[in-house]
């Protein structure tokens, strides 16, 4: 919380905008005071590159700056942003006004760049990208094939601005949606237009959001307008970077969202494990706060909205929404047994609109520009654009806003840059754990990605996770990975999650270590189909998905696990071993010197051997071999 | 409101919900977590039944589905038979050893021994702690998480806060939680582990122990005056019974011996 303070400016002398009208001179009066054409450094500080270091290159880009200091025409800005959604190549930076993309920066370069490019107008090829198999490297954002193919509305801010100064954010056109309801519409014009833009809940079930506002509207008593930030989903963090790089964005859907429904009380409700977003959302309700956009009166009306940050205690189930509205209350996260909407009877038994935060980041663009607009993005049945974040087997891992109705193929070709290594794609998994594997390749690299169709072939949209799987990945221990995960997180109260999630784990377990039965696979089906069924909250009832999906699709895999006891993939160590091919190995000895356990053994320029009682499966010789020799037996 | 029930018209209130329905009209739904008297939470999952809304089926759980309008409810069909045959199953390993499961078990053809026993002695259906809740006292709650879920009292230490009513021992439907009354002590034992120990009140009268030593000022705050004259009470109900008996007894013995004094008067 420290760091919350001392980065964010202390805005205290500025005068707290008393009428809606106020708020469009005061962004004209930052827009004037900054030059368009200024130097400006924007070094990414998500997550992700603060893991790799982007903090200190921020630092060492600031002491650059002032140890130039008077060769400097124009002292550059150097600018902290929330995530770039470049993720696999950081530490990475944009300068402005040229708008080149350099990645893969250390603190020690800060003073070269500052020297050449910034004074000396020069490009530094070694920090420029280049794209997989690519000659020639790339100097600008908007060439990058990447950048270049998103179409971005939910992120259109996340790495701009500076997500401790509101300012940043308002120059952007940040709370000109609130403006807007404020001045122009009814509650009940924003919830129309909510409905007319068909935007659905990015949470993962896809609810008409519209609707879901409209029957928590015409509740009575106290209404809560609740933030779902407790994005849990291994391999997922879309919802992070938002909260991280454009916390007003989310706050200004939520003030929006309770102006819609007569709220005065909102929560964000952020996991535990995202204190950044806490930070960055701890100094954006403060500053909001200060300029009159949240709290009482908000911009001298009769609205009032105040809200505030709760967060999680690591459990993956409270992304559910009872059991988020039970943890709030301060009670233990365990999803409620209640048939009754929370819109209804949700926290503290008033109604409860809980929405995630990309839903939320959605709102003020959609009441800007009016429904219909949004409509021009998507498909007939998902409108507009969602963030998928791209892990697993790409090239380009990181954060990806394409418009629904995209192609699997674009996304992980286009955008991904496809696999690395020269291996085959074989899957991708969409929707966190309990969503599914889509086979590839098949007709499916072609699927459009919308809520419709993903859960035709037994995948679901989820938050928008999607892990891609090259050929070497093992389809019954990714089930096994994900039932494993579901098994530590279920809240262990209904019976078919508890118990039926530990007995497939038990038995996938035991068919990953070459001790599979026969009727092993009939018995995970008859189970996983029982537990969906059978199960009291969406964690339960989804929880087999990564099961019967790969039984589905990968069934063969299977077979070879539990009747042959072979694992085709070469992951399952019980169920494999390394073999050279005499043909192909020229006995350069690579593998040989590669190996930590001496198993390989052979003279020079003549085939190799693997001693199989030494060999420890660490995959080194399979990774190396240039020649394909080292086959997987 | 038209509420059909197996192919047949039943009487139902709206708001009532279906396992309300289903006893009321003298239809059979098994379950293992529910009783009237408490919240119905919907863990156990045995009562799930089928429910058709339109063209659609859904699998709702009888004891907290609340029934609001028309709707044509199947309590069971082979889906749900065969849900509730696993549902037994999986329950077993846990319990093996359970009179409850095995009448199930014979209604739904489950093979008590099909998956390996676990032997934890508890089908966490949840009615202890509920119960608990319910009278006030708070000691036994549902610990941990998912597999690592069950009955404990907090942190795991004796409880304090016990009052030893002993209404956990009477709900638990697999007989798991024992109370043992030793040596002027109530001991409620949960799966094995001694869950809280609360000292027995000994009778003034013939040194009997009769009951846990009650917090008066506990009654004072929920019953008032009337409740802790109800618990305020020094001997054992059997003395009691005598002590009022002897009371009436020379009442009307007094009443009979006076009458006898003016007959013979009048004689």
């Amino acid at each position: 919380m420290a760091t919350a303070t001392s980065t964010a400016p202390d805005l205290a002398w500025t005068k707290r905008l008393s009428s809606p009208q106020e708020l469009a001179p005061y962004r004209q009066a930052l827009i004037a005071g900054t030059d368009p054409n200024a130097l400006c450094i924007r070094v990414c500080c998500g997550t992700g590159c603060k893991a790799v270091g982007s903090l200190d290159v921020l630092e060492a880009m600031k002491k650059a700056v002032d140890a130039a200091g008077v060769d400097l025409k124009v002292m550059p800005e150097v600018k902290r942003t929330g995530c770039h959604g470049f993720c696999s190549r950081g530490p990475l930076l944009t300068l402005q006004p040229q708008g080149l993309f350099y990645q893969r920066v250390k603190p020690e370069d800060a003073a070269e760049i500052i020297q050449k490019t910034s004074i000396g107008g020069e490009v530094i090829p070694r920090f420029l990208y280049k794209p997989p198999d690519a000659k020639e490297t790339i100097a600008k954002v908007r060439d990058i094939p990447f950048f270049a193919k998103q179409t971005k509305l939910v992120l259109k801010r996340v790495g701009q601005i500076d997500p401790f100064d509101i300012r940043d954010a308002i120059a952007q056109g940040a709370y000109a949606g609130l403006v807007k309801v404020l001045t122009e519409m009814t509650s009940q014009q924003v919830i129309e237009e909510i409905k007319i833009s068909r935007l659905r809940g990015r949470g993962g079930a896809g609810f008409p959001t519209g609707v879901k506002w409209e029957s928590c509207a015409s509740q009575t008593g106290r209404h809560y307008v609740i933030c779902n930030g407790d994005e849990g989903d291994p391999g997922a963090f879309m919802d992070a970077s938002v909260m991280e790089g454009d916390p007003h964005a989310v706050l200004e859907g939520m003030a929006i969202a309770a102006y819609a429904m007569g709220s005065d009380r909102g929560f964000m409700y952020v996991r535990m494990e995202y204190p950044l977003a806490v930070q960055t959302l701890t100094a954006a309700i403060r500053q909001a706060e200060d300029l009159g956009l949240l709290g009482q009166n908000i911009l001298g009306t009769d609205f009032s909205f105040r809200v505030s940050i709760s967060t999680g205690a690591g459990a993956f189930v409270c992304g559910e929404s009872s059991a988020l509205m039970s943890s709030l209350e301060g009670k233990v996260g365990r999803p409620r047994a209640k048939y009754i909407r929370s819109t209804e009877k949700g926290f503290r038994d008033s109604p409860s609109n809980l929405n995630n935060v990309e839903t939320y980041a959605n709102v003020p663009e959609i009441i800007l520009r009016g429904g219909q607009w949004y409509t021009s993005y998507g498909t007939e049945r998902s409108a507009g654009t969602k963030v998928f974040s791209l892990t697993g087997n790409v090239h380009n891992v990181g954060l990806v806003e394409v418009p629904m109705g995209t192609s699997l193929r674009e996304i992980v070709f286009g955008i991904g840059g496809g696999i690395p290594n020269r291996k085959q794609l074989k899957a991708v998994q969409t929707g966190g754990p309990s969503g599914g594997c889509i086979p590839i390749p098949s007709k499916f690299i072609d699927i459009n990605v919308g809520f419709g169709k993903l859960a035709e072939i037994g995948s679901m949209m989820g938050s928008g996770g999607m892990i891609v799987m090259d050929e070497n990945t093992c389809m019954v221990e990714i089930s096994r990975y994900f039932i494993n995960f579901l098994v530590e997180e279920s809240c262990g109260q209904c019976t078919p999650c508890r118990e039926g999630l530990t007995r497939m784990r038990e038995i996938l377990t035991r068919i990953t270590q070459g001790k599979g039965r026969e009727g092993d696979i009939e018995l995970l089906e008859e189970i996983g189909k029982f537990t969906n069924s059978f199960s009291l909250c969406g964690l339960g009832t989804s929880a087999a998905n990564p099961v019967i999906s790969t039984i589905k699709y990968f069934r063969e895999e299977y077979d070879a696990h539990v009747r042959d006891k072979k694992c085709p993939a070469g992951v399952c160590k019980p169920l494999y071993y390394y073999e050279i091919d005499p043909e192909k190995c020229t006995g350069c000895g690579v593998c040989r010197k590669r190996c930590p356990a001496a198993a390989i053994e052979g003279e020079k320029k003549k085939p190799h051997t693997i001693h199989q009682e030494l060999c420890i499966k660490c995959m080194e010789c399979y990774r190396n071999c240039k020649f394909d020799s080292i086959k997987i037996m | 409101m038209n509420i059909i029930m197996d192919g047949k018209e039943v009487a139902a209130d709206p708001g009532q919900t279906i396992i309300e329905v289903a006893r009321r009209n003298g239809v059979y739904i098994p379950t293992l977590c529910h009783v009237p008297a408490l919240e119905p939470a919907a863990m156990c999952r045995v009562c799930t039944v089928e429910l058709a809304e339109g063209r659609r089926t859904r699998l709702v759980t009888a004891c907290n589905y609340p029934l609001r309008g028309d709707a044509e409810i199947h309590t069971d069909t082979p889906i749900l038979r065969q849900g509730r045959k696993l549902l037994i199953e999986l329950l077993a390993a846990r319990c093996s050893d359970s009179k409850t499961l095995r009448e199930l078990a014979e209604r739904y053809g489950a093979d008590l021994d099909r998956f390996p026993a676990e032997n934890k002695d508890c089908i966490m259906c949840g009615l202890c702690a509920r119960v608990c809740e319910r009278v006030g006292g708070n000691v036994l709650a549902l610990c941990g998480r998912g597999v690592e879920i069950s009955v404990d009292t907090s942190f795991g230490r004796l409880s304090p806060t016990c009052i030893g009513c002993a209404a956990c021992a009477q709900i638990c439907p697999v007989q798991t939680i024992r109370i043992e009354d030793v040596e002027g002590e109530r001991r409620v034992i949960v799966r094995g582990k001694e869950a809280s120990r609360v000292p027995l009140r000994r009778c003034t009268s013939c040194g009997v122990h009769f009951g846990p030593v009650i917090d008066l000022s506990q009654v004072m705050k929920r019953a008032g005056e009337a409740g802790v004259l109800a618990f305020n009470t020094s001997v054992c109900p059997a003395c009691s019974r005598r002590n009022l008996a002897k009371r009436l007894a020379e009442r009307h013995l007094e009443q009979y011996q006076g009458d006898a004094h003016t007959k013979d008067e009048e004689d």
